[in-house]
């Protein structure tokens, strides 16, 4: 983990959030960005903003907060690792 | 359609198909209407409006012709083609007679072979009669000719008045012009006009005197052509000829191949003598082209036999030492002993594997498989990540398929074509030769681009509108032009009621109407004045059909899947979709874009599109390959260098990609490959990530193996081997020995084989098979039980996802703005005669017409910095400083400054931001905040580029000789 990969990561989350800021209320806009976080991001960069938002959630918006709470949750019933 | 063979063409009727290796005379009639005629006692059926000429060919007879070619409009001037028709007088030109029903043509009769005896002795004695010696000879219309009108003597002598001793323009790297065999039958100066649309060229001066010029009568080279090779092509004689021709002669055998440069996907014959490539002539054939082609794809083909490729594979434990040359399989243990040492020792998820869009679908198909199945991760990406990733995002979400919707030929029925961040004649010039055919014809052409693109100065078209806005204001002018056609009522009602998923068109509907994005309203973000919005808009609304084609002008941006989306909701507005004339169309840069994106080259999608965590889909593939695929999507490109540099990625198989060129912020990409401690690189030359490399191993070029691309039409093309790899594998060999001494085996015999994995694993392509290539030519994609030979059209009846949804698109300014620091705006991209990072073009003599990059800066701009034109100017941006020359421009408006990135040394990449679209993490490439100044001497970036290129390439050149000790293994 480098300082930069997290600061990217942060950006990454909030310019997902800014770009669906007009799908409604927080929590619809939070859900939208867990989705394409979800989908899209590799397993070691969601773990590496869910530690984040658990270590340092300053660092991120309420949305982006809800959003990662969201994340964890949609992770749950996935397995946690994955053996070849 | 250009004016070439036609596989459409209502000349189906004939019983014969039409051979793209014959040339019928005069172009194909559209009309429906039918007559018949008789030629020379043979009774014939073919559209009004046909030839006599073209009749007689379709009848199997051939009138002989020298002025007429069927990719040209009849011309009537050398008058060899001329007939008795029952009931008329004298002898007509056949090529400029049109037929009538009941006609009866003869021709062949004693006056009409006197006659044309007669017209060739005329030509004859004003040739050189060096026929034996001449490079023509055995490929010369004008022998053909004299040969079928049995001529046997020339009355007039050769002692006149002649041109025997013009001399020979040489100017011109890969053709010469000899006018002393000039027969003035004008073919030369159509094409220009009507094939190319360049229009450099002109007969000066009448009768005796008529001569072809190019321009001003300037040298071809300091002319306007832009070596396209139309001329040459439709030249009957030796004037204008091929210098490879005139080198090695008449070549004696063609394979027919698809251009491996851009997305056009032109199809050639690849003309041999044994072994050797001696000309690429576009194939009349080719659906894409029809027998046109650009200066890349027609000649700038000798890197495939450069000096500098590598020819051996060859490995090294760092980067500072020498490399060694090995045998493959030294060098594919080595590969597989250092990855499986980094997963041992980092974990499953540190290596990955990166591919090109320059490769084949069954290459990049391969790859991915290999990551995900031999690496056991979802790490793959490809290059298309830095272009067209925002396409398959904005237009998957909006339409359901990340697929352009038209054929190229689709754009002869639009009455509007608006043509955004895309620069065709430039960077997709036979599409922009076909386009512009369209313009001159009378359709309105809109370009939304802060640069003013050659397109709006297409001669003989219209006046075209230019919405030049400011870098980076792409979604706030979308989304005025929408506004316009929501609130003039320009909407095409009935196509969003029945196509159109209601509850997401009301939501966009009221958010499009707001005040806030009316083009007064975004006027001062754009810079582009209200009014030309608003004419724009009704433009594309108001008509029948309209279409878009858009380039990585729309999608290089923060918010370039944003501004895909909103073009699809143009589209959908208007009702331009699922038919021919409309549609919206992505122009792919690279030849295979669409194709590497169809293989599941990205790290969320197996091959078409289907999401790694769908279970159903997974575990096909499973089943399939025999091996367990992660649930998770793996790392991007931008991902894993970041992962790089934070040191949890380490290793990375790159096939054909060149990313310490192409990607943005060069320092950052750099810092990244110095981190990894196995980097593969499978490429033809030492590339720029090369020179980072540990393995090195050969690469072929497209003329070195069997294949498919698939262009910007989704049309699959076949690649055909013409000569041996260089170093004994073709690059799908490769990858599967990789994945073998991996310990993950793969078999195929033949990349048809790995065709049929692909359709049996990819519902939009189940009826693709090698087999019906061959019959077919080409396939548009889908092709399946529903559509079994594929699909032109998309979206005729519905979407793939049912409905059309509309996307709001709210504007929002990208990060990357202009300051008092950095006041100028910077945009990237392509020049005609270089391709992406040139290693190929600049191994050819397409440099002679770009030797370097250069800074394109507006005149008030360069004044206001006392800037002069060729001044060396230093370029800061936020993350980095590179120098280049400067050439004053108007073609940007002030503000705006442009370049090239064609050339390593400039270093145009690292002064571009790691700024991304918000979707794809495609990054920002077209706005970079930067200020120039004059300086005396290159960046410290450059310095250091120039003393770590000399260094590597002291440490390959032992191996490139053979010098170093051979099968020497490096320690690991
Ligand atoms: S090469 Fe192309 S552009 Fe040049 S003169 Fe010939 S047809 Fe025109
Ligand atoms: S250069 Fe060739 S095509 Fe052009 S007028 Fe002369 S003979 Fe005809
Ligand atoms: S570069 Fe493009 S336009 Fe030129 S010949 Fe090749 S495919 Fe055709
Ligand atoms: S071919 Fe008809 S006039 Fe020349």
């Amino acid at each position: 983990m480098s300082e930069q990969q997290l600061s990217n990561l942060i950006k990454m989350l909030e310019q997902i959030i800014a770009n669906n800021l007009h799908q409604g209320e927080a929590a619809e806009v939070a859900e939208v960005a867990a989705t394409h976080v979800h989908n899209f991001w590799a397993r070691s960069m969601k773990q590496l903003i869910i530690n984040l938002a658990n270590t340092h959630p300053e660092q991120l918006s309420t949305v982006a907060l809800q959003a990662v709470v969201l994340l964890q949750a949609k992770s749950v019933g996935q397995p946690a690792s994955f053996n070849p | 359609m250009l004016q070439y063979y036609d596989p459409n063409s209502s000349d189906t009727t004939n019983p014969q198909p039409l051979n793209p290796n014959t040339d019928y005379g005069t172009p194909a009639s559209e009309s429906k209407t039918l007559v018949s005629v008789a030629v020379d006692g043979r009774n014939i059926t073919v559209p009004e409006g046909t030839s006599v000429l073209r009749a007689a060919a379709l009848a199997g007879i051939n009138i002989p012709k020298l002025c007429a070619s069927d990719n040209l409009e009849a011309f009537g001037s050398c008058r060899l083609c001329a007939v008795e028709i029952e009931g008329r007088r004298g002898y007509p030109a056949s090529c400029t007679t049109p037929v009538a029903e009941g006609m009866s043509v003869t021709t062949q009769t004693g006056k009409l072979a006197k006659l044309r005896r007669n017209i060739m002795e005329l030509y004859i004695s004003d040739h050189p009669l060096d026929c034996l010696t001449c490079p023509a000879n055995g490929d010369c219309e004008l022998q053909d000719m004299a040969g079928a009108v049995g001529l046997r003597e020339v009355r007039y002598g050769f002692d006149g008045e002649n041109h025997l001793d013009t001399q020979t323009d040489n100017s011109n790297p890969y053709f010469s012009f000899d006018p002393s065999k000039c027969i003035v039958c004008s073919r030369c100066v159509r094409a220009c006009a009507e094939v190319q649309g360049t229009f450099a060229l002109t007969i000066e001066g009448r009768g005796f005197d008529s001569k072809v010029v190019a321009s001003q009568n300037d040298s071809f080279m300091n002319s306007e052509c832009v070596s396209c090779g139309a001329c040459v092509q439709a030249c009957p004689t030796s004037t204008l000829m091929e210098k490879t021709v005139i080198d090695a002669g008449i070549p004696e055998h063609s394979v027919v191949t698809t251009c491996a440069y851009c997305g056009v996907g032109c199809s050639f014959k690849a003309e041999m003598k044994g072994d050797q490539l001696i000309r690429m002539v576009p194939y009349k054939g080719g659906a894409a082209n029809q027998g046109h082609s650009c200066v890349k794809g027609r000649f700038a083909f000798g890197y495939a036999t450069h000096k500098d490729r590598i020819k051996e594979p060859m490995i090294r434990a760092s980067i500072d030492d020498p490399w060694q040359v090995v045998s493959w399989d030294e060098a594919l243990a080595f590969s597989a002993k250092r990855l499986k040492a980094i997963q041992a020792q980092y974990g499953r998820e540190s290596i990955g594997g990166i591919t090109s869009s320059r490769c084949t679908n069954e290459e990049t198909y391969l790859v991915q498989k290999l990551v995900r199945a031999a690496f056991g991760n979802n790490n793959t990406d490809t290059c298309a990540r830095v272009c067209h990733s925002p396409t398959g995002y904005g237009l998957k979400t909006t339409m359901g398929e990340s697929a352009g919707t038209q054929t190229f030929d689709s754009v002869m029925k639009a009455d509007t074509i608006v043509v955004i961040g895309a620069n065709p004649t430039d960077a997709h010039p036979v599409f922009g030769s076909q386009l512009r055919r369209r313009l001159r014809q009378g359709a309105q052409l809109i370009v939304i681009d802060p640069r003013r693109i050659d397109l709006l100065s297409t001669p003989h078209a219209g006046k075209g509108i230019h919405l030049a806005l400011r870098p980076g204001t792409n979604v706030a002018v979308v989304n005025a032009l929408a506004h316009v056609i929501v609130t003039e009522g320009l909407e095409d009602q009935a196509f969003i009621s029945s196509r159109c998923d209601t509850e997401a068109y009301n939501r966009w509907r009221s958010f499009i109407a707001e005040q806030r994005n009316s083009p007064e309203a975004m006027e001062a973000v754009s810079g582009v004045p209200a009014s030309t919005v608003r004419e724009a808009a009704r433009a594309y609304a108001e008509v029948e059909n309209a279409a878009i084609y858009y380039g990585l002008g729309v999608t290089e941006h923060s918010q370039g899947s944003t501004m895909v989306m909103g073009i699809a909701n143009l589209a959908m507005a208007t009702g331009n979709i699922g038919r021919e004339g409309g549609g919206v169309n992505p122009l792919r840069g690279q030849n295979n874009v669409q194709g590497s994106c169809d293989m599941g080259s990205f790290p969320h999608e197996l091959p078409g599109y289907q999401h790694v965590n769908d279970d159903v889909v997974r575990s096909r593939f499973e089943a399939a390959w025999g091996a367990t695929i992660d649930h998770e999507p793996g790392l991007r490109i931008p991902n894993m260098f970041d992962a790089a540099i934070a040191g949890t990625f380490k290793g990375l198989y790159i096939q054909g990609e060149d990313i310490a060129q192409s990607d943005p912020n060069t320092q950052h990409v750099e810092a990244a490959l110095r981190a990894l401690d196995c980097v593969i690189v499978q490429d033809i030359f030492l590339n720029e990530t090369a020179k980072f490399a540990h393995v090195l191993l050969p690469g072929s070029t497209f003329l070195e193996k069997n294949g498919t691309f698939t262009n910007a039409e989704r049309r699959i093309n076949r690649v055909r081997k013409v000569m041996a790899p260089i170093a004994g594998m073709e690059d799908w060999q490769v990858t599967m020995a990789l994945s073998n001494a991996l310990g993950y085996p793969m078999h195929y015999n033949h990349p048809s084989e790995i065709m049929d994995e692909i359709a049996a694993l990819t519902p939009t392509f189940t009826g693709v098979s090698y087999d019906k290539l061959e019959q077919l030519g080409s396939i548009q994609w889908p092709c399946n039980d529903k559509h079994p030979e594929g699909m032109p059209t998309m979206h005729v009846n519905d979407f793939p996802i049912g409905k059309g949804r509309f996307a709001v698109t709210e504007y929002l300014a990208t990060e990357e703005r202009s300051s008092r620091r950095f006041p100028l705006l910077l945009t990237t991209g392509r020049i005609l005669s270089q391709y992406n990072v040139g290693s190929q073009t600049r191994r050819t003599d397409n440099s002679k017409w770009h030797e370097q990059d250069v800074l394109e800066i507006h005149p008030s701009d360069a004044e206001l910095r006392g800037i002069h034109d060729g001044d060396w100017l230093g370029i800061s941006s936020r993350v980095g400083h590179t120098v280049l020359r400067a050439q004053l421009s108007e073609r940007m408006l002030p503000g705006v400054v442009y370049t090239t990135f064609h050339h390593p040394g400039s270093g145009a990449n690292v002064v571009t931001t790691d700024n991304s679209d918000w979707a794809t993490n495609c990054p920002e490439y077209k706005v970079t905040a930067v200020q120039v100044e004059v300086v005396s001497q290159p960046s410290e970036w450059q310095r250091n580029f120039k003393r770590f290129d000399k260094r590597q390439q002291k440490l390959l050149k032992p191996a490139m000789h053979n010098e170093g000790s051979q099968h020497a293994k490096p320690t690991d």
